[in-house]
């Protein structure tokens, strides 16, 4: 019995052992690739010889980083706190109120997460130009203001809070708004913060809109710093393109390790009951 | 909780005040001419893939020469990542913010220009001008008998290859036929112990040009039919191919077939040769610095009287051009003798597409680095020269059937009669469809 425990125990660790390399590795690689000096080949051996941060310096000048990371930083700053207010209020009506076309209105949302990015773009492009959206920061992230995964990941967490509370706070003479961001809300934190990051991550990460939407290369964003970087006229410098893939993914990698805790239970409370 | 929900919902309602300003405040300042005759206003161009040093000084220098000479022009410069050029010039197309002036290769030229994307040159630009370029690439930029783009910096293919390992094996020279690349890869692989060629396939476009570099005159498409069923150095070529893969003197990473598994293998010693582009060394220089210091160029693999590939950069202005005159002038500029052989000199691995700037005693004493002798290599690769492959409606089918084709070939899941066979075919039945009725 003990030898078949241990057998399976063998086996769970090696399967963890696996997946840990296969997702960590590459970024391993990245990381020590980047370390590389200039005289060291890429393929010279795994480990760089003499380790080296002149890629992370020159990657930072080449691609602009400096002025790219702070409109990066813009534009999340703004998207985070759209997404979250327009998600969750659109995501409380359809989980509490009743209403005529509730449901189709709920189809018609997440059927909107089907359609290809590329099949709207040009009249978005468009519509963003008239608006005078092109080439600010804002119009960077109409994208990500209000998202159909981000409201229906909000219905789902509301959808879990005991009515019983929200029907007391109107006995208490609160208004429909009052019991949203009084009760409701502060019992989704973690689904909150959740989307919070993966607003964070899709706005970090967004290129093609970014650079459909801009005509100024000074409004760019680093994933277009970085595609600067690997496009490179007589191609890629694989050490600066390595250095310039971990500056771009620090900020993301600090943020989850900082709020992982309510990352995970955001995903499962979202996931509980549909 | 609350307070912070307050704060949110008051950054919120700001936030959408201050698009609504952004869009009242939407900049109108666009261009015109002056009534003088004389150009004014602004010009945009997108460069592409152009971006840092030494490119920004040069751009710059660009800019400030060409307000020089017209005082009411204000010239803006932006680069695009290459690979999203076409996307965002077809996207623009679709608003008022225009670019006036944009880098494009003949592909996208073909395809923008086909939308009605890009402004009819032909009466625009002087004869002289005309006359300033080099004939093949010069011809890159028409379609349908109308001039859309004229030719900027140019690449011709070279051999790539590794002198220690030729060195280990005894060889001095690099292979012109079949045969002898045959032999060549093997006597290397005996050395190495590992495969030595890789035949680049990108998108399957490599191997159309070397299918018609091949057939050297003969056409293989006629009237939009394919003939190359019965040529014999191309069946030779798939033939050779196939065998050297079984025999492992082609490394199994050929199936992918891009340029950059080969510049992977190249970088890792893995092979010895491989004709690519002039900036194919860029990133073996900085990736894998030991492998460059011994690395040498030649000719094409193919004989000396052979047709070669010309890549063309290309300048065109897009129709919905706000200051045509201003992009028509600005577009002499930046493809003028003394400026293109100033960029190529910056830029280290291409050509210049104008007849004067590649007289320049500088591409004759390019100096001894392998970039600056790969380069010397093209320019002389440059006297036969020309855009093999028309661009076609058809293309992105035509260069999928190859790769495809070609790949079940290596592999040696179908004998090289029966996939030339496949492939004329596709080839064939892909022109009926777009009723197009090329030669090449």
């Amino acid at each position: 019995m003990q030898v078949n425990q241990l057998s399976k125990r063998i086996w769970i660790y090696a399967l963890m052992l696996l997946v840990a390399v296969t997702t960590v590795g590459p970024f391993l690689l990245t990381l020590f690739i980047s370390l590389k000096s200039p005289g060291e080949g890429i393929y010279d051996g795994f480990l760089p010889a003499n380790p080296s941060l002149i890629n992370f310096v020159e990657a930072f000048e080449r691609a602009n980083f400096g002025s790219y990371f702070i409109n990066t930083i813009i534009v999340s700053a703004i998207a985070i706190p759209l997404n979250l207010f327009f998600c969750s209020l659109a995501a409380y009506p359809l989980a509490r109120m009743e209403f005529k076309g509730r449901s189709f209105a709920l189809v018609l949302i997440i059927s909107t997460m089907m359609v290809p990015f590329q099949l709207f773009m040009a009249p978005l492009f468009q519509l963003a130009g008239e608006l005078g959206l092109h080439n600010t920061h804002v119009g960077l992230v109409i994208m990500q203001v209000s998202t159909a995964f981000g409201i229906f990941l909000m219905r789902q967490a509301f959808l879990r809070i005991p009515k019983e509370l929200e029907e007391s706070a109107y006995l208490d003479g609160a208004n429909k708004f009052q019991v949203w961001y009084k009760v409701a809300l502060p019992l989704v934190k973690p689904t909150l913060i959740t989307l919070a990051i993966f607003t964070f991550m899709e706005t970090w990460g967004d290129y093609l809109w970014p650079l459909i939407n801009t005509t100024d290369s000074s409004m760019y964003t680093l994933s277009i710093g970085l595609a600067q970087l690997s496009q490179n006229f007589d191609g890629a410098n694989l050490k600066l393109v390595s250095a310039g893939s971990i500056l771009t993914v620090i900020p993301t990698l600090l943020i989850f390790i900082w709020l992982q805790k309510y990352f995970i239970s955001g995903v499962t409370e979202g996931s509980v009951k549909g | 909780m609350s307070r912070l929900l307050a704060k949110l919902l008051f950054n919120s309602i700001l936030l959408l005040s201050l698009i609504s300003l952004a869009a009242c405040g939407e900049n109108s300042d666009e261009t015109n001419t002056s009534d003088s005759g004389e150009i004014s206003g602004k010009v945009t161009m997108w460069t592409a893939s152009l971006s840092g040093e030494p490119f920004d000084s040069y751009f710059s220098d660009i800019e400030k020469g060409f307000e020089k000479k017209y005082s009411d022009v204000d010239v803006i410069i932006e680069d695009i990542p290459q690979e999203q050029m076409e996307q965002k010039v077809l996207t623009s197309l679709t608003g008022s913010e225009v670019p006036d002036l944009v880098n494009l290769n003949p592909l996208y030229v073909a395809n923008i220009a086909g939308q009605g994307g890009l402004l009819d040159l032909t009466d625009l630009i002087d004869e002289k001008t005309k006359d300033s370029f080099v004939e093949g690439p010069f011809k890159a930029g028409i379609n349908d008998d109308s001039l859309y783009a004229l030719p900027w910096y140019l690449t011709t293919t070279v051999t790539w290859y590794n002198n220690e390992h030729f060195e280990q094996a005894g060889i001095e020279e690099l292979p012109t036929t079949l045969d002898g690349i045959y032999e060549t890869a093997k006597k290397i692989s005996d050395k190495t112990g590992k495969a030595s060629y890789y035949p680049v396939i990108n998108d399957g476009n490599v191997i159309m040009q070397k299918m018609v570099s091949l057939a050297n005159g003969d056409p293989i498409v006629k009237d939009g039919k394919a003939v190359f069923e019965d040529n014999q150095a191309i069946l030779k070529y798939f033939e050779t191919m196939q065998k050297m893969y079984e025999e492992g003197l082609i490394p199994q990473e050929a199936a992918e077939g891009s340029i950059q598994s080969g510049q992977e293998l190249y970088m890792g010693g893995n092979i010895s040769f491989l004709e690519g582009g002039v900036t194919f060394l860029g990133p073996v220089e900085s990736g894998a610095p030991n492998i460059y210091k011994t690395s040498k160029s030649g000719p094409p693999l193919v004989s000396e009287d052979a047709p070669i590939n010309v890549d063309v950069m290309n300048f065109a202005i897009p129709s919905k051009t706000k200051n045509q005159e201003a992009a028509v002038e600005l577009l002499k500029y930046i493809t003028n003798a003394e400026n293109q052989l100033e960029f190529a000199k910056i830029a280290g691995t291409v050509l210049p597409s104008t007849k004067d700037s590649l007289d320049d005693s500088y591409f004759k004493e390019a100096g001894d680095s392998p970039k600056a002798q790969g380069m010397m290599q093209a320019s002389k690769a440059l006297e036969r020269a020309e855009v093999l492959i028309p661009p076609t409606e058809n293309s992105a089918d035509v260069r999928e059937a190859t790769k495809n084709i070609f790949v079940q070939n290596l592999q040696g899941e179908l004998s090289s009669e029966e996939a030339l066979s496949q492939l004329a075919e596709e080839w064939t039945k892909s022109f009926e469809e777009t009723g197009e009725d090329v030669t090449f």
